[in-house]
């Protein structure tokens, strides 16, 4: 009965609110690293449920946000296929969704995403999704500010080259560090 | 006309925006349901792996392969033939801890001290896994097949004793808490009688040799082959085992890779199965790194 008792600590009203205020960044943030709407609730939902799961210590923890991106992140460079059972059980448990159709600018940049390592797809997700300076993505992705540089500098060459109309220079110019 | 990047990832946000978002209620029903069935996988995998399932596809929960018994007549795994009393004197190192039966050239031609066998295996001859990347604790079983099928050989299993248990392994440190393994193995430890584990050796390469292919389950064949074993103990076998991947019941994209590795050190021989998690393949960095780690305790152990 440990488990048990383990289980009654966590606060469900707190976990609830707490999923409501970020589930929603954390959905887009799967869609750009993960590059697939369907893989990307997968993963945003296991790193929901592993937070759950400990909820009682997670609730002291400085910065969930950035565990449970980590946990995101991590999850779909190497674990995505461990999630096809979760994925399953989730669609089996009502009607398909209705999904509107993606805009053409979401599927470009999609298709040129897939085509980066999972580090830049990383690092430009969080600078163009959450606003992060290169300094908080070297601290939230644990590695030297040079190489987020390199990965960010790297990543918009490759996506200039990859979508139409974005020019190389002007990200240069625009170059956030 | 020039565009910015922000342009592309706020269609982006858009697009993901416009999908409905699972209620959280939901969500943390699942999440406790899944965990309460993971408590249960947890004792079903080790209650397969000790058991020595199937033929080395590893470990499959959804019940696609039924667990393989040992043939009709193979003598039970543990303890037939005690071993003569050790002729060595206590405490004297033993250089070559064998004496081959089957290889006259081999026996050095000075006087070393004779072969000493042990005659138990003691809990220390096991290593212990690297805590960072531990899933579970090790399940002991001493029951159970050392190695996968190959093609029904059957090799001498007239043993002093074996031990095993089961190892359950993340193949990156310190993964979050609640993540599935990466992988699992079945580890057997096993003291062959005087100067017949180098035979069991000869004879588990034969087997394999002599079973390129077999079929593992309807419509589904795995290979065999042998790789250079590694310079491990006194001499080493890696079996390597492909198949077609498999996914949640049906056949997916590429292949699922199983590595085997037999060492013997002496008379005894340690056996690394590694089973993987859900269709993973074997790592060979990690197996080498379990290898060494294994030599380390039984040689230890036998010194």
């Amino acid at each position: 009965m440990a488990g048990k008792r383990g289980d009654d600590m966590r606060d469900a009203g707190s976990f609830d609110e707490f999923y409501r205020s970020t589930s929603r960044r954390m959905l887009r943030y799967g869609y750009a690293v993960a590059g697939n709407y369907t893989e990307a609730q997968d993963l945003v939902q296991e790193a929901y449920a592993r937070a759950w799961r400990q909820w009682g210590r997670m609730t002291a923890h400085p910065a969930p946000e950035a565990w449970l991106r980590l946990v995101v992140a991590r999850l779909a460079t190497d674990r995505r296929r461990r999630l096809r059972g979760w994925h399953a059980a989730l669609t089996r448990s009502g009607p398909p969704e209705v999904v509107p159709p993606p805009s053409e600018d979401g599927v470009l940049l999609l298709d040129a995403l897939r085509r980066l390592p999972a580090a830049q797809r990383q690092a430009l997700a969080l600078h163009y999704l959450f606003d992060m300076s290169v300094e908080e993505i070297a601290r939230e992705t644990e590695v030297p500010t040079g190489t987020v540089k390199s990965w960010l500098s790297r990543g918009r060459a490759r996506l200039a080259a990859l979508l139409p109309g974005v020019s190389d220079a002007e990200l240069e110019a625009n170059d956030v560090s | 006309m020039s565009r910015d990047l922000s342009d592309f990832y706020r269609s982006l946000t858009g697009d993901a925006d416009a999908r409905a978002v699972v209620a959280p209620e939901a969500l943390r029903e699942r999440a406790d349901r899944r965990a309460r069935v993971r408590a249960t996988g947890i004792v079903l995998a080790a209650a397969l792996l000790v058991a020595g399932v199937g033929t080395g596809t590893g470990l499959v929960l959804t019940g696609q392969r039924e667990a393989v018994t040992p043939p009709a007549g193979t003598p039970t795994p543990v303890v037939t033939a005690p071993s003569p009393s050790p002729s060595a004197t206590p405490g004297t190192p033993s250089p070559a801890r064998t004496t081959p039966s089957r290889s006259p050239a081999a026996p050095p031609s000075s006087a070393p001290p004779p072969a000493r066998t042990p005659t138990s295996i003691p809990d220390r001859a096991f290593f212990t896994q690297p805590l960072a990347t531990t899933a579970w604790p090790p399940v002991a079983n001493d029951d159970g097949r050392a190695l996968p099928d190959l093609c029904g050989a059957d090799l001498d299993d007239r043993v002093v004793q074996r031990r095993g248990r089961a190892l359950f392994y993340h193949l990156t440190p310190n993964t979050p808490e609640g993540t599935v393994p990466y992988g699992a193995y079945r580890h057997t430890i096993t003291i062959h009688r005087p100067g017949r584990a180098d035979d069991w050796m000869a004879d588990l390469r034969r087997a394999v040799r002599d079973c390129p292919e077999q079929e593992v389950a309807d419509g589904r064949t795995s290979r065999q082959r042998l790789l250079a074993g590694g310079d491990f103990g006194d001499e080493a076998v890696l079996v390597e085992m492909r198949e077609p991947a498999w996914a949640g019941g049906e056949p997916v994209e590429g292949e699922t890779i199983r590595l085997i590795r037999a060492i013997r050190v002496g008379d005894v021989v340690t056996v690394l199965w590694e089973m993987g998690w859900e269709g993973t393949s074997s790592d060979r960095r990690q197996v080498d790194d379990y290898s060494r780690r294994a030599v380390r305790a039984v040689s230890d152990w036998l010194d």
